[in-house]
Order: structure tokens, then C-alpha cells, then sequence
């Protein structure tokens, strides 16, 4: 395919993603009239570089960053009122904006994030390069990897989906799957729903990893004629599940990811399984989704799930 | 409202575990052999009537948050999936009814499955 059309196809899948889809709602946002100290303190708790300066009617008057705040203290100003010292030249992203255009913007300045903004230029979300890695994967649901020069991305300490560092032995919890028999299937998955039970989150989320975690760990004793692992991380706002085995990997991705498919041998059949909902439920019960196969090395699926926002009050 | 209790009397249903649960409200039932099905279509708080009678139908049923289960045709369960809905105070019953009848007469109580409305 000539290069030019592959690129007009590339576009046209990404077309309908809008700016909107793809920012992370729960934005941090500051008022004007407040003290440069309390920037400071807020971007130590929420640990972030700048944050975006509203006036009373919510809506965005510039940008407050870090290097900002070290200025204030230099000159003794951090209780001088932040709209004294922020910049007032923000670049922002529209809701309604493009994928290509909000691309385009992290191309053309050299900034971490944009603050979003509606029509009346209030701020309703925040977008930095990881969300727009999520809009790309959440429009495909999956990355397949064949190339085996792409090994390296299989059993790394690396997120396939953020990009972080997840040390399995740094996981807030663990099992090994036992692949040996199909009657202990899912045993991971209670497990893990038994261990967030004990903890004060909300029922939902508990349920949706512990059915998520259940169908991946299901697939591995089923189909991967391996050795598997659950891990489970715990951040700020946010659960990674990964599952991963060292079996035969997934052998035609887009039939597994049909509803209704299913390679299941009868004997599994008759316990219940195989009912090609597996990958299906997973996307269901997961905010994201990724799943990485190689044919001969294994597959890792890795799924977030999201705390509940809690909204940050005006500060 | 219509409690586990209402249910049992109507399908002569025998209770194997979580007998403490007989007064819980029953807000929706499903019906499924397939541990996927249950997986994706039961909501929390559900009783579920099944055919299926191993011990990972009750690891199914603990990770989704059922309410209960109610296996037909009067199968014979293993004792190792009546010890583990025991361990967990899991409410598991049985009757002599066929799946097709037994649903049949608790959708004639009123109660609607998790399609309700959409029907």
C-alpha cells in the first residue's frame, strides 16, 4: 500500500476520537485569588508540575508550574495572590478538538499536558501524552504482538498500557495459577476479590477485578499449557491486574475476540467454560484493557481498572 | 417484596447452605449453566437456578456477588462443592424442578431478570 493512502486509512480510524474522549476528567484546578503556597502544597500532594488558575466563574485564566513557584519563593512571594505570577499565555485543547490536532499541539509546544477546555472556556479535563496512548489502545482494545524482535515487551517490568515501572515483587498481591486442573480455575481471582474485600473499597470495583482476573485466569489454565501468574498493583487511583503465562500464546486474536468464540475442548465444555465470552468479559469488566500474544511465548493480558474519582474541591 | 423464603416454599426447594440468608429480599433471578453467562449477566444480590453442580460454580457465584444458587432437576451435587458454599455461608438450594418450570414460576412472582425493560 502506498505510504501516503496507509496514512489516510491510519487517520480515518482515529477520526472520531475527539480531545473529550481521551482527557483525564479528574483535573486539578486552582483559583486565582488564592496564595502561591497554596499551589505549592497542592502540587506536592497531587504530585504534579503545574496546575490550571481559574477566576470565580470556573473558567481558565493561565497556568500555574513549578518553576513558577520557585521563582515566588526566590523573590519571597509565595503569599502574593497566584494570579500575580501565573502565566497568562495558556495553550489549550478543545473538547471538541481532533486526535490529529491535539497531536499536533504536543508537537508544536513543548509542554507534559494541556488543561481542556469547553465553549465557555471552563476547564473540564487534562490530556498528557499517557492519555492519549489510552484513546489509541482503548480504539484497538489490544496490542498482538508477532514480531519477535517485540519479545522484550512480553514479562518486562514495564506497563504495557502507562508506561510504569511494575515490579512483580513489589505486587500487593500474588498467585500462582495452578494450570494443572481445571477444577481450581478462578481460585487467583477469588483470592484476590477476598483481598480487596478486607479493604475499604467500593463494592464495584472489588467485583469487576474479581470477574476480570477470574476470565483471565480461566483462559490461562484453559488454553496457555504453561505456568501462570495473577499480579496485582495497587496505586493512588487506580488497580493493574497482569496476568501472564509462558504457553502457546493466542493463535488468531480477532476470532478469540468474538463473542461466542471459543477453541475449549469438550471435556472443559462440559465444566461449564468455553462459552467465547472470556476476552469479552474482561473488556466488559475492565476500564482498560490490553493483551499482548506472542505464538510459541506466551501472553500477558494487563487490565486497569479505576478508583472512583473523587472530586477535588476548589481550592 | 419477595424474600429467599417465598422462594424455597414455591419451588419445595431444599436449602444445603447459608440458611441464615432465608430472609434476604431476592431483587432479580438469572438462570445459566455457562460459568461466562454468569459471569457477564448476573448482578449483584441475584439468585441464579443452575444445572451445573461443581465446586467452581460457588467460586463463580462469591466472585460475582450472588445472592444465591438454586441447582435443578434434583442433581446430585458434589460433597466438595456443598463444603465449600458452607465454608463461605454461601446460600445454595436445590429442587426437584426442571430449569425451564422453576423459572417459569418465579417470573409468575413478579421477579425479572437482569434484562429487565429490555425485554
Amino acid at each position: 500500500m502506498p505510504e501516503k493512502n496507509r496514512l489516510a486509512r491510519y487517520a480515518a480510524i482515529f477520526e472520531d476520537i475527539r480531545a473529550g474522549d481521551i482527557m483525564s476528567s479528574n483535573v486539578v484546578e486552582i483559583s486565582a485569588e488564592k496564595k502561591i503556597a497554596h499551589a505549592k502544597e497542592l502540587m506536592k500532594i497531587k504530585k504534579i508540575s503545574g496546575i490550571p488558575v481559574v477566576d470565580d466563574g470556573r473558567r481558565l485564566v493561565g497556568i500555574i508550574s513549578i518553576e513558577d513557584i520557585i521563582h515566588a519563593l526566590e523573590f519571597n512571594k509565595i503569599n502574593d495572590p497566584i494570579r500575580r505570577i501565573m502565566s497568562t499565555r495558556v495553550v489549550t485543547i478543545h473538547r471538541d478538538d481532533s486526535l490529529a490536532a491535539v497531536v499536533d499541539k504536543f508537537e508544536n509546544y513543548k509542554f507534559g499536558r494541556f488543561p481542556v477546555v469547553d465553549d465557555d472556556n471552563r476547564v473540564c479535563g487534562i490530556i498528557s501524552k499517557e492519555d492519549i496512548l489510552h484513546g489509541i489502545l482503548e480504539k484497538f482494545n489490544l496490542i498482538y504482538i508477532h514480531d519477535l524482535k517485540r519479545t522484550s515487551t512480553l514479562n518486562t517490568e514495564y506497563s504495557a498500557i502507562t508506561g510504569e515501572r511494575l515490579k512483580t515483587e513489589e505486587a500487593n498481591f500474588h498467585y500462582q495459577i495452578d494450570t494443572s486442573d481445571i477444577d481450581a480455575a478462578g481460585t487467583g481471582a477469588a483470592l484476590l476479590k477476598q483481598f480487596l474485600a478486607g479493604k475499604s473499597f467500593h463494592n464495584d470495583i472489588v467485583r469487576r477485578v474479581g470477574v476480570a482476573t477470574y476470565e483471565a485466569e480461566t483462559n490461562v489454565v484453559i488454553h496457555s499449557r504453561g505456568q501462570g501468574d495473577i499480579y496485582f498493583f495497587q496505586d493512588e487511583d487506580r488497580f493493574i491486574v497482569r496476568v501472564v503465562d509462558n504457553g502457546v500464546g493466542i493463535e488468531d486474536l480477532d476470532k478469540a475476540m468474538k463473542e461466542g468464540y471459543s477453541t475449549a475442548p469438550d471435556h472443559i465444555r462440559e465444566r461449564g467454560f468455553g462459552a467465547g465470552m472470556g476476552i469479552a468479559n474482561m473488556k466488559r469488566f475492565a476500564d482498560k484493557l490490553v493483551i499482548i500474544s506472542e505464538k510459541g511465548v506466551g501472553t500477558q493480558v494487563e487490565m486497569i481498572f479505576y478508583l472512583p474519582t473523587q472530586t477535588w474541591p476548589l481550592i | 417484596m419477595i424474600k429467599v423464603r417465598d422462594i424455597v416454599a414455591l419451588l419445595d426447594a431444599e436449602v444445603l447452605s447459608g440458611e441464615g440468608k432465608l430472609d434476604e429480599e431476592v431483587k432479580s433471578v438469572g438462570a445459566s449453566d455457562m460459568i461466562s453467562d454468569i459471569l457477564a449477566l448476573t448482578k449483584p444480590g441475584m439468585v441464579v437456578l443452575t444445572g451445573y453442580t461443581y465446586p467452581q460454580v460457588i467460586r463463580t457465584a462469591l466472585v460475582t456477588d450472588l445472592l444465591g444458587l438454586i441447582v435443578v432437576r434434583g442433581k446430585t451435587i458434589a460433597p466438595e462443592t456443598i463444603a465449600y458454599a458452607r465454608e463461605n455461608n454461601f446460600l445454595l438450594m436445590r429442587t426437584r424442578g426442571y430449569l425451564y418450570s422453576s423459572c417459569g414460576k418465579i417470573y409468575g412472582m413478579g421477579l425479572r431478570g437482569s434484562d429487565a425493560g429490555k425485554e
